[in-house]
């Protein structure tokens, strides 16, 4: 019974991870999307090795409230789209 | 005299498109040209496309494969085998945390490489993006060594060689 619960939280804080990193990507500012995306990978790292079920429900529970922020703040980034940066590169702004 | 042309070749047209369920996205255009702005682009249209269409009992001679041949398709060079393990090997390098001496097709993920589920998930991403396809989670968690990733790719781009 341990066993199926923790490959469900796995799959569950997989999927999330997922999600979140596709819809990192899609913010327009370089700034932004690096940051969302460094910010992202570091903080699934910080807690790959807990173990306390209590706080790795509340973490997951962080997380899909941090991926409905960013769903939001993407279309507002698309709507309100800033100049590329030079850092950028030639093909900058089409993402 | 010119009222009454606009109104048969309406009539024509109508007909003729009812009475043989016409597809051509081509004819639709024509169609509707026509009925926008009247005589004078149903006389060019008439001039391009229905040349022999004056009545209704001459429709047998009008070749619909002279239409639809106009229609294209572009699609990418067909990938090999070769070309997919070489980009899927390019996309694994690239990534900062695998070093690219003990790469090869056959090792895995986990075990070989010393990656972590999440790390795991950054490859198949990055792998989707390289491909320009969608590796569903479910097929995403069997596929643990480079040679997995070639073979579900050239199973979902339809390549046999």
């Amino acid at each position: 019974m341990a066993a199926t619960m923790a490959n469900a939280t796995r799959a569950t804080v997989l999927k999330l991870y997922r999600e979140i990193l596709r819809e990192s990507k899609k913010f327009t500012g370089y700034n932004y999307r690096e940051y969302a995306l460094r910010r992202t990978k570091v903080a699934f790292r910080e807690n790959k090795s807990l173990t306390d079920e209590a706080k790795i429900k509340a973490l997951i529970q962080e997380a899909e409230e941090n991926l409905q922020i960013i769903k939001r703040q993407v279309v507002l980034s698309q709507l309100y789209k800033d100049p590329s940066l030079v850092i950028e590169g030639e093909n900058a702004g089409q993402r | 005299m010119a009222a009454i042309g606009r109104v048969s070749a309406l009539a024509n047209l109508r007909s003729f498109a009812q009475l043989h369920n016409f597809r051509s996205t081509v004819c639709r255009v024509a169609a509707s040209s026509v009925l926008k702005n009247g005589c004078c682009s149903a006389q060019i249209v008439r001039s391009r496309h229905f040349s022999c269409f004056k009545g209704v009992s001459e429709i047998q001679v009008f070749r619909p494969s002279a239409i639809q041949g106009v229609r294209h398709y572009a699609e990418l060079p067909d990938l090999t085998f070769s070309q997919i393990e070489e980009r899927v090997l390019g996309v694994l390098k690239l990534f900062d945390k695998v070093s690219p001496d003990k790469l090869s097709v056959e090792c895995h993920f986990l075990n070989d490489l010393g990656l972590d589920s999440l790390d795991v998930v950054e490859i198949i991403m990055a792998v989707e993006d390289e491909f320009a396809l969608e590796i569903p989670d479910n097929h995403a968690e069997k596929l643990f060594t480079p040679k997995d990733l070639v073979e579900y790719i050239a199973d979902k781009t339809e390549t046999f060689e």
